[in-house]
Parts: structure tokens; C-alpha cells; sequence
């Protein structure tokens, strides 16, 4: 029997609950499932529900695309679900969330990096 | 038993078969069951360390990420969680119970009201009909002795008409003087049509029995 990848809907009444990325690309093209599972269930087992998904990979126009169901989300939080890093990183970038800690920090390191690169095309003596 | 577990594989990571790891697949890897390199059995990597500021912002950050997390996750809770909103209502399920326990109590009543008089109607048949059957099977038990009744007589008179024959020991001198001057010789000869031809001497048991 194949199981629907968008989910199940079956699940131990007990069991906690996660918000998790699945891998659903192929080699050097990474897709994500972002879906409710059992914690103690291993990546590619069926899940819960799907939730929406990530795909990592900039587009044409330089865009990262998400879709999440915000409406099933905020359900599955309130009955005691989790989410890993990444999820709550998506999260706090749609604006569903506080911004995560671990988005700040990149930030200011590509920044960093960034200004240390401009420093680096300048010659020695020619800034001011 | 396969059949059985074949059809639980919802249990069962099924979506593996897409699935391959790389892991140590390649080639210029050292097997895993080596051990840690002499030369580096006691290199210890060092620390990085971050500035004292950074540190700061990021435990900061992270306490604050924390609270706000605990507070959008309370108000999550009380809004969507299943059990707290079983429990809210739990008088207007109860009436609501009620109610349709009421409404299927009343439709079960209604049926079984109707049910009683079918019940009795069918038993009233029912009763009549055992009795016809009861009758008719009296009946038919007379009858059947009646019957055993003639049967027995019949045979009573027969054995009356019997006993006018019989001899009785009075009789017995004489009848036994009657046998022995009527001797009976049941001999005979037979031709070739199948004719009895009774010896001059003997008598027929014909003849014995007329002259008896």
C-alpha cells in the first residue's frame, strides 16, 4: 500500500508531535515537505499532514519559495506539536513567528562577510 | 501471516525504496572500523571563541525568542487545544446528549408499542392454532384406539370360534380311539403329469379330513 506523502492523518493519541522538514527532492536538487509527524518516526516514514513546503533553491527571479497552511499550523502547535530550527527560522521569516535567533545571526555573518569583502577589493592605501 | 503484515506496511517506512544512502559509499574513505589516526589519537581541536558582545545578543536573543515562544504557544493552547475545548462544554454536550437520547427514546418506544400489538395479534393466531391442532390430534388418538379396540375383539372372537374345536380332556379317550382306527398314510406316488396317486391301503389326507 503507498501512502499519500501529504499525510495520513493517523497517529498515537500520546505521541508527541514535530513540525519537520522531509526531503522530497532528488540528488543536488533539494524539496521540502514542511509536515507534522511523530517525533520517534524516522524521515521518510508517513507523516501526519503536510503542512506546506520549502523549496531551497532560488528561482529565475532569485526567490526562495514557501508555502505554509498557517491555519493547520497554529492548530497543531496549540495541541502541544514542536518544530525544528529551520521550521521556525521559515516561521519567523513569514512573520508567523518571532524572527528566529539563528536568522539574525546569519544575517550579521553575511554582512560581516560582506563588508569584509568590500574591504578586500580596496586596495591597502586607497580608503580613507 | 505475510498477507497480514503486508497489508500494516502503513507501519513500515515505505517510502525507503526512493531512498539510497551515500553514507561512507565512497571510496577513499577509511573503513569505519578503523580506529582514530596515531597522529591525531591526541589532537584536540581548538575552541572557537566568539566576542563577549556577540555572546550577549545571542543569549539575549534567545531568552526573548523564548518568552515570546512561550506566550504564542499558551495562546495557541487555549485556542485550538482539542481537550480544553472538550472541556469548556462539557454541560452543553451533556444537554445535547440528553436531548438525543430523549429523541431516540421516544422513536424506541413508538416501536415498541407497535411491536406489542403485532406481538399479540400473532399470539392470539398462534393459540388458536394450537388449539385446532389439539383438537385434531384427540381426535385422531380416539380414533386410533377405537381402531385397537375392534382389532382386539376381532381376535377374541375369533379365538372363540377356536375354542368350539378344541378338545377337552372328556373328549380325549375318544378322540384318541377315533385316531388310531383311522390310521393316515400321507405317501403317495407321482406320474409323469404330476398326478398324487394315494397307495389301495393308505387313505388321502383329504379323505381323512372329510371322514373326520
Amino acid at each position: 500500500m503507498l501512502v499519500p506523502s501529504s499525510g495520513t492523518g493517523q497517529y498515537a493519541a500520546l505521541s508527541a508531535k514535530i513540525i519537520r522538514f522531509v526531503r522530497h527532492g532528488c540528488t543536488n536538487r533539494p524539496f521540502f515537505h514542511i509536515v507534522v509527524a511523530e517525533r520517534r518516526r524516522e524521515q521518510f516514514e508517513p507523516v501526519i499532514e503536510q503542512v506546506g513546503s520549502y523549496d531551497p533553491m532560488p528561482n529565475e527571479r532569485n526567490e526562495k519559495l514557501v508555502s505554509l497552511n498557517l491555519e493547520r499550523i497554529a492548530y497543531w502547535l496549540g495541541n502541544g506539536a514542536d518544530c525544528t530550527k529551520p521550521v521556525q527560522e521559515l516561521l519567523g521569516l513569514s512573520g508567523f513567528l518571532p524572527i528566529h535567533p539563528l536568522s539574525y545571526m546569519a544575517a550579521w555573518k553575511n554582512r560581516q562577510a560582506a563588508e569584509a569583502a568590500v574591504v578586500e577589493e580596496k586596495p591597502e592605501g586607497d580608503h580613507k | 501471516m505475510l498477507r497480514l503484515l503486508s497489508n500494516l506496511r502503513l507501519f513500515q517506512p515505505v517510502s525507503l525504496h526512493n531512498h539510497q544512502t551515500v553514507r561512507w559509499a565512497r571510496k577513499p574513505r577509511k573503513p569505519r572500523w578503523m580506529p582514530t589516526a596515531k597522529s591525531k589519537m591526541f589532537k584536540i581541536p581548538e575552541r572557537i571563541k566568539y566576542p563577549e558582545e556577540e555572546n550577549k545578543e545571542v543569549l539575549r536573543l534567545f531568552n526573548n525568542y523564548r518568552t515570546a515562544m512561550k506566550s504564542i504557544k499558551q495562546y495557541l493552547t487555549n485556542r485550538y487545544n482539542v481537550q480544553l475545548q472538550a472541556k469548556s462544554d462539557t454541560e452543553q454536550l451533556k444537554k445535547a446528549f440528553e436531548e438525543d437520547f430523549a429523541r431516540c427514546s421516544s422513536i424506541n418506544d413508538k416501536w415498541n408499542e407497535q411491536i406489542r400489538k403485532e406481538r399479540e395479534v400473532r399470539i392470539a393466531k398462534e393459540l388458536q392454532e394450537e388449539i385446532e391442532f389439539s383438537k385434531n390430534r384427540k381426535a385422531e388418538v380416539l380414533r386410533q384406539r377405537a381402531e385397537e379396540l375392534e382389532q382386539a375383539e376381532e381376535i377374541v372372537r375369533k379365538e372363540k370360534q377356536a375354542v368350539a374345536s378344541l378338545i377337552t380332556p372328556e373328549q380325549l379317550d375318544e378322540v384318541i380311539e377315533r385316531a388310531i382306527n383311522n390310521p393316515v398314510d400321507y405317501n403317495f406316488a407321482i406320474d409323469l403329469d404330476g398326478n398324487r396317486i394315494y397307495g389301495r391301503e393308505t387313505m388321502s389326507a383329504d379323505a381323512v379330513k372329510a371322514k373326520q
